[in-house]
């Protein structure tokens, strides 16, 4: 019996979530072996990972929190990301563009956070994050618009700058330095906690941070505005093809630096709303935020919608991962990276079956020739 | 017992989703003879020879190969069952020789690559009396250089049956009678030849047999000397037909757009266009001719404003539109539609729906900041009424229809925006018989309503038949401008390939230069001025 391989119609919605579904759990199968392998129970282990510990435990709005905490940075830089994805631009710069929005917020902090009102304070941490970033995004498109530059090359060279220029300020004891905590012997980063944090909207002993009701409004904002607005339609021209873009007159080099820049522009806004919320830089500020960012946005097929779902999700992943490893020292919490680069792999694998399906050729048929 | 044929099909189907190619199809190919395989645009004809040469697999049915079951899985098994197919779109590596387009395919080929191939393959030229530089790269041929290449690759392979796949869409009236001649010698050196067309002509002229396929089903084979045009066009398309195309008279206009010494480079900075002259009155259709390739794309994307213009003018109901932006000309109604080989490259979004396609030229005219899609969906709708659009629905993307569908939809947005000049390059490129003459009713209409129309066309006998007149490039240069129904296609031919040039026929003008011109003499003077620059 032979087989090939035939297109699929129309897949019905149930039929995609059902695939999508058994990707996840054939992903966690597979990382179930890895823990029997570690001689973890993975039903313990995943239960645990699942709950983020909240089950039976007297602070859980203390977790739902910290886990808000990471879910807000990663839904926004995706949502960023998909605005410049959707136009078919490849930044994958979202870490360089994170960092340098975070530098700029944190110089707000210390330099003005003492001599100006918090909320002020807080106003101009945003912008500068968001300036500062924008124009770190905005200079790989005018790259690419004046000398036709690779922007996938050029938004991963320029993360490694950021990521060493923070290294730097955060290694480096100097007069100048006013990043580093003075008092420190060893050279870390000063705190600003004190001075400037985002708000929150205490619920009971639960506080809702003011950077999750922003995010969800952002994320409406930009989903209209890819959806109804004339520049989401001129993005979606864009990408889908420049030849016609030019040909109905559009300002095609316009519409990339543009979209370039409010995208950057979104991820300087997500470090801002983490730099504001920690209080404090680190060279790990980005949690890696730019790269799995560009997997939450994949994943979603960068439906604005789907995108705060996903890394709902992911976010689930990666918290709770670091929350099992406390119970379960034994499994370190990069665990979480390897069960969601899996889990992409397999709904990779699963969206195939969506377009196509596999079936054996049939013999036979009426013979009417034209001998 | 049963004859036995180079190629039997038996039952063939295949299906992409829910659009059924082929259905339960049985084609036999006899040894030695040429068998035309027409039919419409997918009618099937390209995806059934496919299944012969390995590119897709049938879903039911069986092959046999000189009487025997084969299963084609691959290119590599169609190679070596002795199966060639020349493909519309040719796959040659452009940087290699001719003789290493072919080395590289071949089996045993070595590990080393030898001085010696030149001469095999040189020697292999010869025998088959073709004429082929072994070392001349891909990409410094002409189309018909690469064509003559693809046929000595899959006869060097030793294919005994050869699959062409609609090879005279590229060539002029002169290299098709070359080919032709070389299919004949081949059958009658025993290769069993199937040829996929749609041009009944040829088929009357070079096929021994026909069969017909219509949309996706087999209708018949008969022996060409017993059929006429007529009847093929009955059976190709399911009912009776008027082949004429109309020519509606028109009163003589005054020139709408006129091009006067006007040049352009290519995207490799090569020149293009070369002080060309022509002008389009109201009410006339001017059809553009040449071989592919020959400035014709330049030259509309300069119209449109798309391309920079090196020299000369561009007049518009007496204003240079030269340097004017895209959006600036589509504002004097001017309307260019460029249907290129995917047929999707310029002017559509293929991923975005019809609403969307729709509203591409005119979105930024909404108030506010948002589209205006209900503007859009009215559009569409009326379009797809209008033209009748095969389509599920407004919201389903363009890339979804076929390609008749996708052309209506562009020129649709073309005239709805009531242009008073249409230029249009191919628009009916790899249209069926209906769909291409609903667009010549279209064009029609238009030129009824006193619109300008500069046609780029490649089918000599619609442009003959279509066109008032008729302008011959070779190499972007004009060969002259003639009335398209005193001209003959030997006389268009010779043009196109330069050996014919009536650009200086009539002793008091060049060829495209109107009597009654909206050109002042200011304009003229300024042009003069640049030329004489130029030379020094």
């Amino acid at each position: 019996m032979r087989f090939h391989v035939v297109k699929r119609d129309n897949c019905p919605l149930w039929k995609k979530l059902g695939l999508y579904l058994l990707a996840v759990a054939v992903a966690l199968t597979l990382g179930g072996l890895v823990l029997l392998a570690l001689d973890v129970d993975p039903m313990a282990y995943y239960s645990r990972m699942f709950t983020m510990g909240m089950v039976g435990n007297k602070i859980a709005y203390k977790t739902f929190e910290n886990y808000l905490k990471v879910f807000v940075p990663l839904a926004l830089t995706s949502v960023a990301l998909s605005l410049a994805f959707k136009m078919r631009f490849w930044n994958i710069g979202g870490e360089g563009q994170f960092i340098l929005g975070a530098i700029a917020a944190a110089t707000v902090a210390f330099k003005l956070g003492s001599a100006l009102p918090a909320p002020l304070t807080l106003i101009l941490m945003c912008l500068a994050a968001m300036l500062a970033a924008g124009l770190y995004g905005a200079l790989v498109a005018v790259l690419k618009v004046k000398f036709g530059t690779n922007e996938t090359l050029m938004t991963l060279m320029l993360n490694y700058i950021a990521l060493y220029f923070v290294t730097f300020l955060g290694e480096t004891q100097a007069d100048w330095n006013f990043f580093l905590d003075k008092t420190s012997v060893r050279p870390i980063f000063a705190s600003f906690a004190k001075t400037v944090s985002f708000p929150r909207i205490p619920m009971g002993k639960f506080g809702l941070n003011i950077c999750v009701i922003l995010t969800f409004l952002i994320g409406i904002l930009v989903f209209i505005y890819l959806k109804y607005t004339k520049h989401g339609y001129e993005i979606a021209v864009v990408g889908d093809s420049v030849g016609t873009a030019r040909y109905a007159g559009m300002k095609v080099d316009r519409i990339v630096l543009r979209t370039v820049f409010l995208s950057a522009c979104l991820i300087g806004l997500a470090s801002a709303f983490k730099v504001g919320t920690a209080g404090v830089l680190s060279t790990s500020i980005t949690d890696d935020v730019g790269w799995t960012g560009i997997i939450v946005a994949w994943l979603s097929q960068l439906n604005t919608a789907a995108i705060f779902v996903v890394s709902a999700l992911i976010g689930v992943l990666h918290y709770g991962s670091t929350v099992a490893a406390a119970t379960f020292a034994r499994v370190d919490s990069s665990f979480a990276n390897m069960l969601q680069g899996v889990i992409l792999f397999l709904v990779l694998a699963a969206d195939f079956y969506t377009r196509f399906k596999i079936v054996p050729v049939q013999k036979g048929g009426n013979s009417h020739g034209n001998g | 017992m049963a004859e036995q044929y180079a190629i039997e099909m038996r039952g063939i189907t295949k299906t992409f989703g829910s659009v059924v190619a082929n259905h339960d199809i049985s084609l036999n190919l006899r040894k030695g003879e040429i068998l035309a395989l027409l039919g419409e645009n997918g009618s099937g004809k390209t995806t059934l020879m496919n299944m012969l040469s390995g590119i897709y697999k049938p879903d039911a049915g069986e092959i046999l190969v000189e009487g025997k079951p084969a299963a084609i899985d691959s290119p590599e098994d169609a190679k070596k069952l002795g199966i060639g197919m020349v493909h519309q779109h040719f796959k040659l590596v452009d940087v290699f020789s001719a003789a290493d387009n072919i080395w590289m395919g071949k089996e045993k080929a070595g590990f080393r690559l030898k001085k010696s191939r030149y001469a095999e393959i040189g020697r292999m030229v010869k025998k088959f009396g073709f004429e082929l530089d072994p070392q001349k790269l891909v990409r410094n041929m002409a189309v018909s250089e690469k064509q003559t290449l693809e046929i000595i690759k899959v006869l060097y392979y030793g294919a005994k049956v050869i699959i062409l796949d609609e090879p005279t869409a590229v060539l002029t009236v002169q290299e098709i009678e070359k080919l032709f001649r070389v299919l004949h010698r081949m059958r009658d050196e025993g290769h069993s030849i199937i040829i996929i067309t749609h041009k009944l002509n040829e088929v009357m002229e070079l096929s021994d047999r026909v069969a017909i396929l219509r949309k996706g089903e087999y209708i018949t084979t008969v022996n060409t000397a017993e059929t006429n045009e007529q009847e093929l066009t009955e059976w190709m398309v399911g009912r009776k037909i008027d082949l004429n195309i109309q020519r509606p008279p028109m009163e003589k206009a005054r020139p709408l757009l006129e091009i006067r010494d006007l040049t352009i480079r290519s995207d490799e900075g090569a020149t293009a266009i070369d002080h060309v002259n022509f002008y389009i009155r109201g009410g006339e259709i001017l059809g553009v001719a040449g071989i592919a390739g020959c400035g014709q794309k330049e030259l509309c994307e300069a119209i449109a404003g798309l391309r920079p213009v090196q020299s000369g003018l561009m007049i518009h109901k007496g204003d240079n539109i030269v340097g004017l932006s895209p959006k600036a000309i589509l504002e004097k109604g001017i309307s260019m539609s460029f249907i290129p080989e995917d047929r999707l490259g310029m002017g559509l979004a293929p991923s975005l729906s019809i609403t969307d396609n729709m509203i591409l030229k005119n979105y930024s005219q909404a108030k506010g900041p948002f589209v205006d899609r209900k503007g859009g969906r009215a559009d569409a709708e009326h379009v797809i009424r209008e033209l009748e659009v095969v389509t599920p629905s407004a919201d389903t993307p363009v890339r979804r229809l076929s390609g008749g569908n996708v052309q209506k939809v562009l020129l649709g947005r073309e005239i709805k925006a009531g242009p008073n000049v249409i230029v249009t390059a191919y628009p009916v490129r790899g249209l069926d018989i209906n769909s291409s003459y609903a667009i010549y009713n279209i064009l029609n209409q238009q030129k009824k309503d006193g619109v300008g129309i500069l046609f780029v066309g490649e089918d000599l006998d619609v442009m003959m038949a279509l066109c008032d007149k008729i302008l011959v490039l070779c190499h972007g240069k004009v060969m002259g401008v003639v009335h398209a129904d005193k001209t003959t296609k030997e006389e268009l031919g010779l043009m196109m390939t330069g050996a014919l040039d009536l650009s200086h026929k009539y002793m008091d003008k060049p060829a495209g230069y109107a009597r009654d011109t909206n050109i002042t003499a200011e304009e003229l003077e300024k042009l003069a001025q640049t030329k004489e620059q130029e030379e020094k």
